[in-house]
């Protein structure tokens, strides 16, 4: 590398900010909801695993692109550095590529935010769901029998289903913030 | 006037001049005294070793001399203490010394986390280095901390990345930034020109080296077999960035007939990422002519010699924005 240019990714800074506000308000809420925390507690769960699902995705990024072939690479650098595609070989299928990216980065931030809020609630000690039970006692047997479920299953699953609404609300909300981006400000200009 | 340089001798001695043994002017005199000694050992030609240990000895008492003031006397912003990024900084310079880019670029990226540890050791262990674990409460404000800094590192390397791109790919520099929803340029754009004039100047150096002073004919059959020809001309030049070498292209459109010889147009056609919308290409206009005109001195054998060539390219080259796109095949 050689002399240093003055550019930097302020913008890139901001709007991450934005994003980062509007997700963990959206989650906090649902959290808040489901889980039964309290106002300020949910609200440091959810900036907690958006951070970490954030700083996850951005090491995955600078750690992946440098092996890009070139026509791939070439489409990212026209997009961050010049906000368009360029026209290429690859640029038929790019639409199906950002689709498969969007999936992809959709169930790796669920699974993140699932293991990473168990493990920050082990750690703060604040972990309610039961241990998995080994021996079932004869009650919760018939229970079992009756309902198809044990506590500790339904404890889980309201758990992961509160963490699957936060995350695709707050996914929907960004997505729709960058449409409205790219109307807007793409019929500005 | 001698008063007021008295006071603030007097003032900085009482800055300096450490309050009781054990405290941070202390430790700032130690690594003054260190620095001082490792001057003397260098000057005196004692073995590098000495002046090696007495330099760390100094460093080290001198971050933590900063650490100390700065704990003592928080610098904020705000309600934001900013010293441990200070203490930090003077702790990345000491481990890495980022003089050159790259050495640059690993001190700033490990510059947060090593401000997070720095804060959170004083949490996991007491005055008598006993370790414990901190409360939750603290707990979940560290991590809270370390992710907040870890997404600093992340923007600080997702800079030198960009930094990366403009050094494999200098004709980007030359570009228009303002529609980028990632990078704001500062200062007004480099007027720094793109790659296609070495490309274009060592084209025409290979073009002159090709039909310089060969025969008229075997002028006119290179023009009629363009497409190779130019192929030919392409081959062996080396860009000074050479990763950009796979989004250039050269071609030249069929030669036009001017007076008796032909005018040539090289292209340089940039397939690489671009703010135009349809892309660019860069040309320089080349003058192919038949050279025995302009000779004719004597009677003798000029005559019957069939004519050669003479090239001469243009110096200037200009940009020219494409109307419609072509695709490019890297």
């Amino acid at each position: 590398m050689g002399e240093l240019e003055p550019v930097f990714p302020l913008k890139a800074v901001v709007f991450q900010i934005l994003f980062l506000l509007v997700a963990i308000a959206l989650e906090a809420m649902v959290l808040r909801q489901n889980l039964r925390l309290g106002y300020k507690q949910s609200v440091r769960y959810a900036a907690a695993i958006n951070l970490l699902t954030v700083v996850v995705g951005w090491l995955a990024f600078l750690s992946i692109e440098p092996l890009f072939k070139p026509r791939l690479q070439a489409q990212v650098i026209s997009y961050v550095l010049f906000d368009n595609l360029i026209n290429n070989t690859l640029k038929p299928q790019m639409g199906w590529i950002i689709l498969i990216m969007g999936l992809v980065a959709f169930f790796m931030t669920l699974i993140l935010k699932l293991k990473g809020l168990e493990l920050i609630m082990r750690a703060l000690g604040t972990w309610s769901l039961p241990a998995k039970p080994k021996n079932l006692s004869r009650k919760e047997r018939y229970l079992r029998s009756r309902t198809g479920t044990t506590q500790y299953k339904e404890a889980a699953s309201r758990f992961s289903i509160a963490v699957l609404q936060a995350n695709a609300l707050s996914f929907s909300a960004i997505l729709l913030l960058l449409i409205m981006r790219s109307y807007v400000f793409g019929g500005m200009t | 006037m001698i008063d007021v340089l008295k006071d603030a001798i007097d003032k900085m001695r009482g800055l300096i001049t450490p309050p009781r043994y054990l405290s941070w002017q202390t430790l700032l005199l130690l690594s003054l005294f260190s620095w001082g000694m490792a001057t003397l050992a260098d000057s005196t030609e004692a073995t590098p070793t000495t002046v090696t240990i007495l330099s760390t000895g100094s460093w080290l008492f001198l971050t933590i001399a900063i650490w100390w003031s700065l704990t003592d006397n928080p610098v904020k912003i705000g309600t934001l203490s900013i010293s441990p990024w200070i203490t930090a900084a003077v702790i990345c310079i000491f481990l890495f010394r980022p003089w050159t880019t790259e050495r640059l670029q690993i001190a700033m990226a490990v510059w947060p986390v090593i401000a997070t540890i720095l804060v959170a050791i004083p949490s996991f262990c007491d005055w008598q280095l006993d370790w414990s674990l901190p409360k939750p409460a603290v707990r979940q404000d560290l991590i809270v901390l370390l992710l907040v800094n870890l997404l600093l590192s992340s923007w600080i390397l997702f800079y030198f990345r960009i930094q990366h791109w403009f050094s494999d790919y200098p004709s980007l520099i030359a570009e228009n930034l303002d529609s980028s929803a990632f990078v704001y340029r500062f200062g007004s754009d480099a007027d720094n020109s793109s790659q296609a004039d070495t490309l274009l100047t060592s084209a025409a150096n290979n073009l002159v080296e090709q039909l310089d002073d060969t025969p008229w004919p075997r002028v006119e059959r290179w023009l009629l077999n363009l497409d190779n020809s130019i192929n030919s001309v392409a081959e062996g030049i080396a860009l000074n960035a050479v990763r950009e070498s796979v989004f250039w292209s050269l071609d030249a459109p069929r030669p036009q007939s001017v007076s008796n010889g032909y005018q040539i147009r090289l292209r340089a056609n940039w397939l690489g990422p671009t703010a135009n919308q349809n892309g660019y290409y860069v040309e320089k206009v080349c003058n192919i002519l038949p050279r025995t005109l302009q000779k004719r001195t004597g009677n003798e054998t000029t005559q019957t010699s069939t004519p050669t060539a003479q090239v001469t390219c243009l110096d200037q080259t200009n940009k020219v924005e494409r109307q419609v796109t072509i695709e490019s095949t890297t």
